[in-house]
């Protein structure tokens, strides 16, 4: 469902880091200090921000992101 | 479509196809992505290879490990024999396959994270003013590529390798030696050698005297405990050097130019410098600089697109042909600054995909923004037909852009 509740997902054992998901969601996704993989913030972001994390999934070279509807 | 895999190699198209538009990819790939996506083709050295010219093709290739990176694999497909050379000499994880790639790249991601690239946007600022004040005063007419394109990328290199900004034309010379399509094999290996040879010195001195800089930090966690030898860690930063400036040189000198040529486009872009970032998505998928990859062997046979790839086949992910597919680029060959073009493969794709770029919009969002504002009426200085393209390189651009103002 488009705008839904939704829960997003991470895998950083597939992260390579490029940080194209912070660029798009800031408020959703950062990088480790320690490694520079990816850092979840929350895994229910406002149903605003879903299309932002949509497109960070899209972006995302290693399919490290997912999305769920909630 | 048919299957094209039992066509004789001696038959196949030779591999790569003569550029000769400035502002579009050869036409092959238009043909290509209508009637035969995933394309045989012949080699200079007779080894078949694949080229995939849809982005759905290229984006789901990057990320299956049926095929491989590994630069060192004696299929490993080059469109030159310099290419192999290069590829030889390369020891850096740029050329290797996970695990051992994650192993050597994570040391340096938290370097390139989107915070610290943002972190260092005023000193880019900074050396991307000084750079327009010198070319300000020189001027008019001034060498867009000499004053400002290949300055910054090779500037912002020194920053982030905390090493004297005197080394930078030491830094040009050797990122430049390296796409020719005509450089004999032994030169283009000596150049890669001379690279890693000034990172083994700067390593020294960053050992000696330590400082706040990236090659001091990886030094002082990877190095010093032993997890990263001095050898790894001079391959890698001569990779990162090579990598950090070619492709912004590029982008710089013939982005401008896609916008003077374009006029409209450029109004919109001076009028509303906000634009800058769609524009530079959109500049990287016009442009797309690197024009022969990224590269990949088959691990075994495959199946794509109704054409079975057999294990040694080469591939070449076509990134220029794949950010002209109109499937994903509605009307591919317009530019528009406007639409949102940043699902473009111009930094590659799946692991491999660029480290540095972050660092690299940055340094084209400062610089087309800041080119501009300081000079409203940049135009070029001479008629299109005298701009020297570089048809003749494995990174496609220009090697002078006169401009007056």
């Amino acid at each position: 469902m488009v705008g839904g509740a939704f829960k997003v997902r991470v895998d950083t054992t597939k992260c390579v880091g490029a940080g194209r998901c912070v660029a798009q969601a800031p408020t959703v996704f950062d990088q480790s200090e320690e490694d520079g993989t990816v850092v979840l913030l929350t895994d229910s972001p406002d149903a605003a921000l879903r299309q932002a994390v949509e497109k960070a999934a899209r972006l995302c070279p290693a399919g490290a992101i997912t999305l769920a509807d909630a | 479509m048919d299957s094209q895999d039992d066509i004789p190699t001696d038959r196949l198209p030779l591999f790569p196809f003569t550029r000769t538009d400035p502002f579009h990819p050869p036409a092959e790939y238009a043909r290509a992505r209508r009637e035969c996506p995933v394309s045989p083709v012949r080699l200079w050295n007779r080894q078949r290879a694949w080229l995939l010219t849809r982005l759905e093709q290229v984006r789901s290739v990057l990320q299956d490990r049926r095929f491989s990176g590994e630069f060192a694999r004696p299929d490993f497909p080059a469109v030159t024999e310099a290419r192999v050379a290069i590829d030889k000499a390369e020891r850096a994880f740029v050329g290797m396959d996970n695990p051992r790639h994650q192993h050597f790249r994570r040391m340096f991601t938290r370097e390139f994270s989107h915070k610290r690239m943002m972190a260092l946007r005023p000193r880019i600022e900074a050396i991307t003013a000084g750079l327009l004040d010198r070319m300000a005063a020189k001027g008019p007419p001034a060498d867009l590529v000499e004053d400002l394109a290949v300055q910054l990328p090779a500037l912002v290199m020194c920053e982030l390798f905390g090493s004297p900004y005197e080394d930078r034309t030491y830094i040009m010379k050797c990122a430049a030696g390296r796409h020719g399509m005509r450089q004999s094999p032994a030169e283009a290996a000596q150049t890669a050698r001379d690279l890693v040879d000034y990172c083994r010195t700067l390593i020294d001195a960053k050992e000696r005297v330590p400082a706040d800089d990236m090659l001091s930090r990886v030094i002082a966690e990877y190095v010093v405990p032993g997890t990263l030898s001095r050898d790894e860690l001079a391959d890698i930063c001569a990779m990162i050097l090579r990598a950090g400036h070619d492709t912004t040189t590029n982008m710089i000198g013939a982005g401008t130019l896609v916008l003077f040529q374009h006029p409209e486009q450029l109004a919109k872009l001076k009028a509303d410098p906000s634009l800058v970032e769609r524009a530079v998505e959109e500049l990287l998928r016009y442009v797309t600089p690197v024009q022969f990859a990224p590269r990949r062997v088959a691990l075994e046979d495959v199946e794509l697109c109704g054409q079975r790839i057999r294990r040694g086949d080469g591939i070449f992910a076509v990134g220029p042909s794949a950010n002209r597919d109109a499937d994903a680029f509605p009307d591919p060959d317009r530019l528009d600054i406007e639409r949102d073009a940043s699902q473009h493969v111009s930094f590659g794709y799946g692991i491999h995909q660029c480290l540095g770029q972050g660092l690299a919009r940055i340094e084209l969002h400062v610089a087309f923004n800041a080119l501009f504002a300081r000079f409203p009426g940049l135009r070029l200085a001479v008629p299109l037909a005298e701009v020297p393209f570089k048809f003749d390189s494995q990174i496609f651009g220009v090697y002078r852009l006169p401009v007056a103002w």
